[in-house]
């Protein structure tokens, strides 16, 4: 069953009608190949100097916040788990970040494209482990393992 | 897979899941129900399963994962998917 790769691309009008996050935390710009075999996605942030973050972070100096590639790999995370449980993802359910384990690499800053792939290492109705590798001009950035809950807001009070 | 015996495996899934839910492994009892007794919740538990899948390179099926209660019946279907 090789070869059955979809050569999917997202724009950011299906990436919006999809991530619960809007603007101005929305970080994925992108979805540039999935692979539901593989339980896998590349998704693409393009750093730029208009993101309103780096007024701060940090003046004259333009990083990336650490915390928000995470936030980006989590909404990648949830864009691979749409296409792989398109049933659940159409009831629109809370996602919650259950435990990451990160490390960062290199510094990411303006002018950077930053190529951000999840793969699903386990995956189930009400949850998944994600690993996630965040790189720039094929270089590895961050790395994460990212542990999240998936629950219908009509679930709410049970276990 | 070299063949270990499930003594020694119990001994592994049990530290494992002290490390997890961070109780001391003399605390933990065989029988001890996570949930109830032990509190632990469905991000652990998707982690204890997501480790052992990860450790003894076996695939836990979904729908058998609500009937795990207990350490023990951890060691049961690990045993049971182990010796398919």
């Amino acid at each position: 069953m090789e070869g059955n790769k979809m050569e999917t691309y997202w724009d950011i009008n299906k990436i919006q009608e999809i991530l619960p996050q809007k603007y101005p935390f929305l970080f994925v710009d992108s979805v540039l190949e999935l692979d539901n075999k593989s339980k896998k996605a590349v998704c693409l942030k393009n750093v730029t100097i208009n993101d309103y973050f780096f007024e701060g972070h940090f003046p004259g100096n333009p990083i990336m916040p650490g915390v928000l590639i995470i936030e980006a790999m989590a909404q990648s995370s949830i864009l691979l788990y749409t296409a792989l449980r398109p049933e659940i993802a159409r009831k629109k359910p809370d996602f919650y970040l259950g435990k990451v384990e990160a490390k960062f690499k290199k510094p990411v800053t303006a002018g950077d494209q930053l190529i951000i792939e999840v793969c699903g290492e386990k995956l189930m109705d009400k949850g998944g482990v994600i690993k996630a590798v965040a790189k720039v001009r094929g270089q590895v950035v961050s790395e994460a393992e990212i542990l999240f809950g998936v629950k219908l807001k009509n679930e709410n009070n049970k276990k | 897979m070299a063949k270990k015996d499930f003594a020694e495996i119990r001994k592994e899934v049990k530290a494992l899941v002290s490390e997890i839910t961070e109780i001391p492994e003399g605390e933990l009892k065989d029988e001890s129900r996570f949930t109830e007794d032990l509190g632990v919740d469905s991000m652990m538990a998707l982690e204890i399963v997501a480790s052992i899948e990860k450790k003894y390179k076996v695939v836990i099926p979904e729908e058998k994962i609500p009937t795990v209660r207990s350490l023990q019946n951890v060691y049961e279907l690990l045993e049971e998917i182990m010796r398919k």
